[in-house]
């Protein structure tokens, strides 16, 4: 069963277009995940799926809900834990997560109880009763996590649920996370980095500049690379046409699976690259251009991502914009 | 669930977080006592001018300092608003399955029972310093009663500055430039026989008159239910501006 359904979303700020045009769906008991760099529509289409904001056209069906006809049901089958944390600094861990709860409808006692078995699921049973505001960065996300936990939603949604943690903090969310989608959890979870979303996808889309520009388990995509690549960089005082030299010479081999300039380089995708650089590297004297640099790579998630949108996926840890200012924003 | 229990649940989250920080109970609280400190002492010999209708200017001060224990505490409300938008509280209570609305009526439900508290403080001080209360415990009663919903009303502007604005500096700093203006063009620190005309003329457009009118009645000359049907029924007025404004401010600023 399709858990998320979204339909030909869209969503303008303005002259933003922030998200452009997306479909897709996600089965039951997956995890998927959502990859993309800073700006690329991630959180804007998380808040839609959450009702924390209405598309400007297209359709999304969360839980068999429709998230524009009926919000509230939307919001009673869903967690969601933000990119800056949610959670109140003021009061204990216990305390936020009990708030949670009674305002999913729990009793207090109900809210207290599950309160318990979450705080030891997520190792902060320990520090459950002091204030959330002493808190580590790993610790507060963790509670995040506990508290979109709390009501037993159908689908938990993550937006970069590990971004700005330490690898090992990272390390920890990510087994808690695989440990809840084990359990049957359905995720979907965005994120800006390559190795989270090969670790824990399921099932993966791309997005970049609002709109997805290619879906599939990361194997899958993967595959879609062409085996192995050889990314060739001519020596720093070569020309362009240098390149082009360098690309017509590689195109001319026999059984590639492709050849393709790429900003200041050249990348060719072969089966088995490793025995063939003797191969490229003849190939390239005779052209007279100077070799620069010369890197070969197993197929990765980083491939996938250069070949789909012609940029490296670089990590910014820049901050999201401000809630305030997204909120004021908002229109 | 209901809107009741749901405004029941925000309610005691946000008086919980007032517990555990203090200093904003501290700070509205701060300068009323100072006043009545101060005045009580500066303006002692005002007892003294014929047509002052009473035996010390403390009983005459103490039904201000009330009032302004309520507007103060009710300016910062706005404040409460702004820091759940930063923290990002106010999403989290967003994405419950609740009733939006019961985030401002939570708010402003526990300014009142925040303002209850503060004016009980300021009574059993006054007390302290020899202030009687003719109308005994169920008049103290009335009178906390009419300053806590006082200041609920005047919360919602404080709310309006705070979610249009979504800055605690600026939210801040309207409820101080408010504070005085209003404080003073009242009846609260002179009778209005000693008012220049003009001032009394401003006072009697100040709501804050009706309630230091009522509370003063009660402080010092008995039950006198005119004015105490006045205060509710300006409170409720002014209440229903702010409000209908805090309540559209808020849907705009979720929209
Ligand atoms: N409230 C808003 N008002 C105007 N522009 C916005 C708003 N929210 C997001 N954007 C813009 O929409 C684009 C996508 O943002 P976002 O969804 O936050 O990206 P991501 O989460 O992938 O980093 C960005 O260009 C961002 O500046
Ligand atoms: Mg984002």
């Amino acid at each position: 069963m399709k858990l998320i359904e979204v339909v030909d979303l869209y969503k303008s700020f303005g002259d933003v277009r922030a998200v452009n045009g997306i479909s897709f769906a996600v089965e039951e008991g997956t995890i998927f995940g959502f990859l993309g760099p800073n700006g690329a529509g991630k959180t804007t289409t998380i808040r839609i799926l959450v009702t924390l904001s209405e598309q400007t056209s297209g359709t999304a069906i969360v839980g068999g809900v429709d998230v524009s006809a009926d919000p509230r049901g939307v919001r009673s089958r869903v967690g969601y834990a933000a990119q800056a944390t949610g959670i109140d600094r003021d009061l204990t861990g216990r305390e936020n997560l009990i708030l949670q709860g009674r305002l999913h409808g729990l009793s207090k006692v109900d809210a207290s109880t599950e309160a318990e078995a979450i705080l030891e699921v997520i190792s902060l049973a320990e520090v459950a009763d002091r204030r959330a505001g002493t808190y580590s960065g790993g610790m507060a996300k963790r509670l995040d996590l506990a508290q979109a936990l709390i009501h037993r939603p159908n689908v938990l949604f993550l937006d970069e649920p590990t971004t700005g943690l330490d690898p090992q903090n990272r390390n920890a969310m990510w087994t808690y996370l695989r440990k809840l989608n084990d359990d049957g959890m359905t995720i979907f979870l965005t994120t800006q980095y390559l190795e989270e979303a090969d670790e824990l996808a399921d099932d993966l889309a791309i997005i970049d500049n609002g709109r997805i520009v290619v879906e599939g388990s990361p194997t899958e995509l993967k595959r879609g690379i062409g085996g192995d690549s050889v990314t060739l960089m001519p020596s720093t005082d070569s020309s362009a046409e240098d390149l082009e030299v360098m690309a017509t010479a590689m195109r001319a081999l026999h059984d590639t699976n492709g050849v393709e300039k790429l900003g200041d380089s050249v990348v060719v995708y072969l089966e088995d690259g490793g025995s063939r650089i003797a191969e490229i590297v003849r190939a390239i004297d005779t052209t007279g251009v100077q070799l620069g640099r010369l890197e070969l790579a197993e197929p990765s998630l980083d491939q996938v991502f250069l070949k789909h949108t012609g940029a490296r996926l670089r990590v910014e840890d820049v901050k999201p914009p401000s809630r305030m200012s997204r909120n004021r924003r908002h229109r | 669930m209901s809107l009741f229990s749901e405004t029941m649940i925000i309610t005691r989250r946000n008086l919980l977080k007032s517990v555990r920080v203090p200093i904003l109970l501290f700070m509205s609280l701060f300068q009323p006592l100072l006043f009545l400190i101060l005045f009580s002492q500066i303006f002692t010999s005002l007892a003294n001018l014929p047509g002052f209708p009473y035996d010390t200017y403390l009983q005459f001060l103490v039904p201000a300092i009330i009032a302004m224990t309520a507007l103060s505490s009710a300016f910062q409300s706005g404040l409460g608003t702004v820091s759940d938008v930063e923290d990002g509280m106010l999403d989290k209570f967003l994405i419950a399955p609740v009733h939006r609305i019961s985030i401002m009526t939570g708010r402003i439900l526990s300014d009142g029972v925040r303002i209850v508290a503060q004016a009980a403080v300021v009574i059993v001080t006054a007390f302290a310093m020899g202030a009687r209360y003719e109308t005994g415990l169920a008049g103290l009663v009335v009178m906390i009663f009419l300053a806590s919903i006082f200041g609920m009303a005047w919360a919602g502007l404080s709310n309006i500055v705070a979610l249009r604005t979504q800055n605690a500096e600026v939210t801040m700093v309207i409820g101080i430039i408010l504070l005085f203006p209003i404080l003073f063009l009242s009846t609260g620190f002179m009778p209005t026989a000693l008012l220049p005309d003009w001032l009394d003329t401003v006072a009697r457009f100040n709501p804050l008159s009706y309630l230091i009118d009522a509370e003063r009645a009660l402080v010092n000359d008995g039950w006198d239910w005119s004015l105490v049907v006045q205060s509710i029924v300006v409170t409720l007025g002014l209440g229903a501006v702010t409000l209908t404004g805090a309540t559209r401010a808020f849907r705009k600023a979720i929209s």
